[in-house]
């Protein structure tokens, strides 16, 4: 069914696709987590509560949520020839993928230090610690099961952005099934980029479950 | 040590505004268990927290140690007055991804790097509170009892002079409450601190408390010595809350107003094991009907007796004994 020359393009799309995902979630999860900190420090319960800044981290988070993946990277797409010189390929689609996934994590990230944020507080600022040091030696190593639940859910959400990425240029198991899938009407080739998709998907899930499982302390 | 004066405390939700301590004024002294009770929403927990700095006034002042009204006190001092005060809660707020070593010496990992000298202290304060065999377990491992202990140890380690207790025995069931409030006694005892504890139950006021404040709608309606209020209550409230641990005399002498020539005993803790009933019973050969009787948590007694004939003799022989007597 397929000759030699398709198996090498799936292992290429599926290089890129991983290659895109992988470097993105690490980026997302710094910036989400810097952007969930800040949002939770400054909310009503937080200890540096600060209604203005709050307000306008809410709207930049709530915006970048709001605006469809594919029109981002149609917006987005002066910025990065600026920064990267091409849009095609898997590296010219980070810039999109990062600011897509960010304030989604970052919301995660919030909620996740709400769970028990108010006790956990209480109990680090009784020890005369610092805000940063309660943030860094409290707050999120207890909330890390839930954080890193949060952050397997942003990955996939960055996998199936990677398709429509994809599909306008960026190459990867997106770029595959509609180029050859669609465009060729070869309709085994989309069927093997959704099932490789799928795995991939599987394949993070378990991870993130994992990981999350044996940072509880149960 | 903690000098209280005239707090007034406003919540200010939405619009809407919740008086939580209006014009109180306390004074905790040194070296003792004072127990603050008072239902839930008194202000009790919020005054407590008054004493490290963890809520805020709108007006009065708090002194603690040399620090005078401690709202004004900068970020750095701020934090040195709350290394010298530990703190157990009620849902004990332990780490669960830490184990209890590592809980215990968090208020201090916390701030700086933990030495071996860090290290063998908190080992010493988990043998103390009796758990040296769960030293690398995590707290979901232990029970209730087990985590409030991990709790105080973890209060004890930054030497503190004053341990405050928020409802540390509300989340624990009755056997476990009377080991963890005879562990606080001890503490007290061996380190000289001064304990200020959260309840609404005056069984833990009874066992180990000197001193009781009571609170209500946030105002202070009673306090003092412990014997004190419990020979004397004065609200309402504070009786309700005696006979809830079977120690409301008052309730006796309501319902026994038919009975003349009653009288209520105090016996000095020196007094309280001899048999002074018994032998002026004996000695004027009249019966004694004893009413009701108890101990208070500093070990006097107290009784209310119906006294058939030889009233005055006996009541005289009574005061010669030292006790000290009240017509009622």
């Amino acid at each position: 069914m397929f000759n030699n020359l398709d198996v090498d393009l799936f292992i290429k799309a599926l290089q890129e696709t991983v290659f895109m995902s992988a470097i993105s979630t690490i980026f997302v999860g710094i910036l989400g987590l810097i952007l969930g900190v800040f949002l939770y420090l400054t909310s009503e319960n937080g200890m540096l509560k600060n209604k203005f800044a709050y307000f306008i981290l809410s709207l930049i988070t709530s915006l970048g949520r709001s605006i469809p993946f594919l029109i981002l990277i149609v917006l987005l797409i002066p910025f990065t020839r600026l920064i990267l010189g091409t849009i095609l390929g898997p590296s010219a689609a980070l810039p999109a993928l990062i600011i897509g996934a960010t304030p989604f994590y970052g919301r995660i990230v919030e909620l996740s230090l709400h769970e028990k944020g108010k006790d956990l507080v209480e109990t680090g600022l009784s020890f005369g610690a610092t805000t940063f040091n309660i943030v860094l030696k409290i707050l999120i190593p207890e909330s890390l099961p839930s954080l890193i639940r949060g952050l397997t859910v942003t990955a996939i959400t960055i996998i199936s952005y990677t398709s429509i990425a994809g599909a306008i240029g960026a190459g990867g198991l997106g770029n595959l099934a509609y180029l050859y899938g669609y465009a060729r009407n070869k309709i085994e080739v989309t069927l093997v980029a959704t099932f490789l998709i799928v795995l991939l998907i599987i394949g993070v899930q378990f991870i993130g479950d994992f990981t999350s499982k044996k940072l509880t302390k149960k | 040590m903690i000098n209280i004066k005239n707090i007034k405390k406003v919540y200010k939700v939405n619009k809407n505004s919740f008086e939580a301590l209006s014009d109180v004024s306390l004074n905790i002294k040194a070296n003792t268990i004072h127990g603050i009770i008072g239902e839930s929403g008194a202000g009790k927990s919020t005054l407590i927290r008054l004493i490290n700095g963890l809520e805020d006034y709108q007006d009065g002042s708090v002194d603690v140690f040399e620090y005078k009204n401690i709202i004004k006190l900068n970020k750095e001092s701020s934090r040195m007055l709350k290394k010298r005060i530990g703190m157990v809660y009620q849902s004990f707020n332990l780490l669960e991804r830490k184990t209890v070593l590592e809980n215990v010496l968090m208020p201090v990992s916390i701030n700086r790097k933990a030495k071996i000298s860090d290290i063998k202290k908190a080992k010493e304060l988990i043998a103390l509170v009796g758990l040296s065999n769960f030293i690398d377990k995590y707290p979901n491992h232990l029970s209730g009892g087990q985590k409030q202990r991990v709790g105080i140890a973890r209060s004890l380690i930054n030497n503190p002079e004053i341990l405050l207790c928020d409802e540390p025995t509300s989340a624990l069931d009755p056997t476990t409450i009377k080991s963890v409030l005879e562990l606080i006694k001890d503490i007290k005892s061996k380190f000289n601190i001064t304990v200020v504890i959260v309840t609404h139950d005056m069984y833990v006021i009874k066992e180990i408390c000197d001193y009781v404040t009571e609170m209500e709608k946030g105002k202070v309606i009673e306090n003092g010595e412990v014997d004190e209020v419990f020979y004397h209550p004065s609200q309402l409230t504070t009786k309700k809350l005696l006979s809830s641990i079977g120690l409301n005399y008052e309730l006796i002498i309501s319902n026994n107003k038919h009975i003349k020539n009653k009288y209520i005993l105090f016996f000095e803790k020196e007094i309280v094991e001899s048999s002074i009933i018994t032998d002026i019973s004996i000695k004027f050969n009249t019966r004694i009907n004893i009413l009701y009787a108890s101990i208070t948590p500093n070990e006097k007694g107290i009784m209310v007796v119906h006294i058939k004939s030889n009233v005055n003799e006996i009541l005289v022989s009574l005061k010669s004994l030292g006790v000290v007597v009240e017509n009622v």
